[in-house]
């Protein structure tokens, strides 16, 4: 689609600084889009061999939360000749002045306009973010699809989580890295220098980046398919191109020295306080668990290097909060060693200490002593399942009396607020299950007043309960999504087996669930879908308030494509699958023999007690733990 | 205990930061600095930290201030200076740092230099010969109706180089404090001007007793 825009690379940073001045006053919070906070990287673009613009296709209090570009944007930025800067999702109404004044999306740090840089790298976090994407292109008077950008655009490519199965999106990406980017992106960035000294074209470009470990170019592969619509084969249609794409990860974490020097946002981001991931991956298997699955294998960092760089962390950015990130700190087996190192200096440094991921199974006295000394807020568990024969289907290894202990231990710490995330449209659920969601509330609250508790002083539980999504590279990527009527009674249900006002219940509307299902499990033939959806207006589709279901039911029909081939079918487990050249780790034969086990009800240990054969050892090149060792 | 006072200027795209994130970004910027800043006693112990007559979004200033305490007998100003400077964002330049000689309730008025685009003559000659100006203003109880010309009768400006520009003294204090966006806002309402080539600086503040606020 042609814009009506002048070619956006005529304009240059002094004029969308001009222009900026016309629109700040009109927006909200303008302080989104100027930059200039503490530790944004400043460089002369004159001397800069590589300028690469990372995007985040929601808005900046979003973005400025994620991990994943603070710790690329310091080490991109380390390279003197090379400048990774900033761009967010406009708001609506700051998206509404640009349109009208002419300017095109820029970069916080230096107001270039983005069609002028060498890289555009987007984050792939949230399927519903795909459209913000385009309307980011858009906003740069970039051409959406790929074959319709030669080497005068920038090189458009894309990380994060999504790219396990980002076939949907495979036509509006030169680029795809599957994986951990520490290594790939500073690999890229490398290569594309050369390239640009040795002046090569675009395909020769592409060429190239294929042999970079992780690196998936989607226009290197064709897809066939079967009459019935399912995929037949995907198969490379160059030389260059690996027959599968094998995820790129870092195989000692402290190898890397965590980021430092986070960007301090000037308004308020929605995780805004320091935080240092203390290991990767997760030991414990949960069936439905996408991340748990793609980020093996479990990989620590070590006590003094957290202790280290969290307090670089805290005083290069002034925070006052600090946070251990990762799937499931408190498996970290040196987890005591890691508090107290903190605890040496935290006091003193007027910084307090959060865990956001504990588990019920092994959260202890000591770990409530040694995280609480400052703040007593609520606490919140994952039960995921309402009855131990779905926990068990899940591999959710809590049980019953593990929540009783925890949640005893907390109430004598002074908790009064609990809160339980649940899932509802899990394999083999019954309303017996969903019951159970009610039942274990109702038991927490009874827990609460067997035990003595300040006079006056009441308990508060609150049920959240998500709506199940089968997502590729997880044991459930085999299930049929529940649907939306299913899920609607399920709700209904469990709203009348809560009695107690000690209880509230928090659920969403499943239509946003339908489409994450539908291009969660997707394949390239989504692509038209997204791009028509967008066409006629679909953007900010995590927002409620923006989301559509209609407009996407709409281009759907118009494209004749049936959504609920994708997200209401069960897949074979002999299917090829739009993702299976897209190689994670975990085998496809591990994969269908957990869900089996799951229909059966059989659990699976975690992997530092008994390795369960995944396949993902084979990124280490040997045992992700060592057995023989007495672990806990 | 000593009371300290630190003044910066707030210029350029600083001038969107708004008071909450202000406090939030001094607030970490003297922790980064690492100076022996007081903190409250209690069960959040935080920095303690107080901004007085906060300007309004979008506007510039040369003379912002905020007071800090510290247990410091007689703290090395240079010093301090010297430690939150860098520790400063793009935009919030630090001016000084001192003793906090009076007391924040002291404030009474502040100076504005206002610049419009030249066109913008034509408006100011007509304010200047109105009787009344009338423009509604919001208080915590709700909109009042009050009368600019009390407070600025007339304004004399000079045009240059495009710029039409002027300078004010408006009430700044605790009983009543008038925005310069009042007038900035009726001239543009009234003539057409378009905001964003309307500039209000803040220059200088003053105590009741006419000395600048030290």
């Amino acid at each position: 689609m042609p814009t009506n825009r002048e070619d956006p690379r005529t304009m240059n940073a002094a004029e969308v600084q001009q222009a900026l001045k016309q629109v700040l006053m009109e927006v909200q919070k303008p302080a989104r889009y100027t930059g200039g906070e503490f530790n944004s990287v400043i460089k002369d673009a004159d001397k800069m061999d590589v300028r690469f613009a990372f995007c985040f296709p929601d808005t900046y209090e979003i973005g400025m939360s994620f991990l994943g570009e603070k710790i690329l944007y310091e080490l991109l930025n380390r390279h003197e000749n090379w400048w990774c800067e900033r761009a967010f999702m406009p708001w609506t109404d700051m998206k509404a002045q640009m349109e009208a004044h002419n300017v095109p999306l820029y970069t916080l740090e230096s107001k270039t306009p983005l069609s002028q840089f060498d890289i555009i790298g987007f984050t792939l976090e949230y399927e519903l973010c795909y459209t913000n994407i385009l309307a980011m292109l858009r906003l740069s008077g970039i051409p959406l699809r790929a074959e319709d950008r030669d080497e005068s655009w920038p090189l458009i490519i894309a990380g994060g989580p999504c790219v396990c199965n980002a076939e949907p999106m495979a036509d509006f990406f030169d680029v795809m890295q599957l994986g951990e980017g520490e290594q790939m992106l500073q690999d890229i960035c490398a290569a594309v220098e050369e390239g640009k000294k040795q002046g090569l074209n675009k395909q020769q470009l592409l060429e190239k980046l294929a042999g970079i470990p992780g690196v998936y170019i989607p226009s290197f592969y064709d897809v066939t398919y079967l009459p019935d619509g399912r995929i037949d084969s995907v198969r490379p249609n160059n030389p260059h191109a690996p027959e599968k794409i094998t995820k790129a990860i870092v195989k000692d974490l402290d190898t890397f020295v965590p980021p430092e020097n986070f960007i301090v946002p000037m308004i308020g981001a929605v995780q805004d306080r320091a935080c240092v991931e203390v290991l990767r991956g997760c030991v414990r298997g949960c069936r439905f668990c996408q991340a748990g699955q793609i980020y093996r294998p479990f990989r620590e960092r070590s006590p003094k290097l957290i202790s280290d760089s969290a307090r670089a962390l805290c005083r290069n950015t002034g925070y006052d909060e600090l946070s251990l990130t990762s799937l499931s700190t408190s498996d970290h087996s040196q987890l005591e060693e890691v508090l107290d190192r903190l605890n040496a200096w935290a006091e003193a440094d007027h910084v307090s200490l959060s865990l956001p991921s504990l588990r019920v199974d092994n959260f202890s006295q000591s770990l409530v002593e040694k995280t609480t000394k400052v703040r007593k807020s609520g606490l919140t568990f994952a039960a995921e399942a309402g009855t131990q024969r779905l926990r068990d289907v899940i591999n959710k290894n809590v049980t019953w009396e593990q929540i009783e202990r925890t949640c005893t231990i907390a109430f004598r710490e002074g908790y009064t607020s609990v809160k339980l995330y649940f899932m509802m449209g899990l394999p083999t659920e019954t309303l017996e299950d969903i019951k159970g969601i009610a039942d274990t509330a109702q038991k927490v609250v009874d827990l609460y007043y067997s035990l003595d508790h300040a006079k006056g002083k009441g308990v508060q539980v609150t049920i959240s309960v998500a709506c199940f999504v089968p997502k590729p590279d997880t044991p459930f990527q085999f299930c049929a999504q529940d649907r939306r009527e299913t899920l609607r009674e399920k709700q209904k249900y469990l709203l009348s087996c809560v009695h107690s006002r000690k209880i509230k219940v928090n659920y969403h509307d499943s239509a946003t669930s339908v489409l994450e299902g539908v291009f969660a499990k997707g394949d390239r033939r989504l692509g038209r879908v997204i791009e028509m959806a967008f066409e006629n207006g679909a953007f900010f589709d995590t927002w409620e308030e923006y989301f559509d279901y209609d407009r996407w039911l709409a281009a759907f029909q118009a494209c004749g494509i049936d959504p609920d081939f994708y997200n209401y079918r069960e897949i074979a487990l002999d299917e090829v699958t739009p993702w299976a050249h897209l190689d994670v780790g975990v085998s496809q034969a591990f994969l269908a023999r957990e869900y089996q086990k799951a229909l059966r009800a059989e659990t699976t240990q975690p992997c530092n007690r008994q390795c369960s054969g995944c396949g993902a050892n084979k990124l280490l090149g040997g045992p992700c733990f060592e057995y023989s060792k007495d672990l806990v | 205990m000593n009371t300290v006072r630190i003044w910066f200027e707030k210029r350029g795209e600083a001038a969107y930061i708004s008071l909450l994130d202000l406090q939030r970004v001094m607030h970490r910027a003297l922790k980064r600095s690492g100076l022996p800043v007081w903190y409250t006693k209690g069960f959040n112990p935080h920095i303690y930290l107080a901004f007085s007559c906060p300007l309004a979004l979008g506007q510039e200033s040369l003379c912002e201030s905020c007071e800090v305490k510290t247990e410091e007998e007689s703290p090395n100003y240079d010093a301090w200076a010297e430690a939150l400077r860098p520790a400063l964002p793009e935009g919030l330049r630090l001016v000084s740092i001192g003793p906090a000689v009076m007391k924040m309730g002291r404030i009474q008025a502040a100076d504005y230099t206002i610049t419009l685009p030249a066109d913008a003559a034509q408006a100011l000659d007509a304010y200047n010969a109105q009787q009344s100006v009338l423009v509604e203003k919001k208080t915590k109880s709700g909109k009042k109706q009050l009368d600019l010309k009390q407070y600025i009768p007339s304004v004399s400006y000079t045009v240059k180089e495009n710029q039409a520009s002027f300078a004010i003294r408006l009430p700044a204090g605790d009983a009543l404090n008038l925005n310069p966006a009042l007038l900035v806002g009726y001239l543009q309402e009234q003539y057409g001007l378009p905001a964003w080539q309307c500039h209000i600086l803040r220059t200088r503040i003053y105590a009741e007793d006419g000395r600048e606020f030290r």
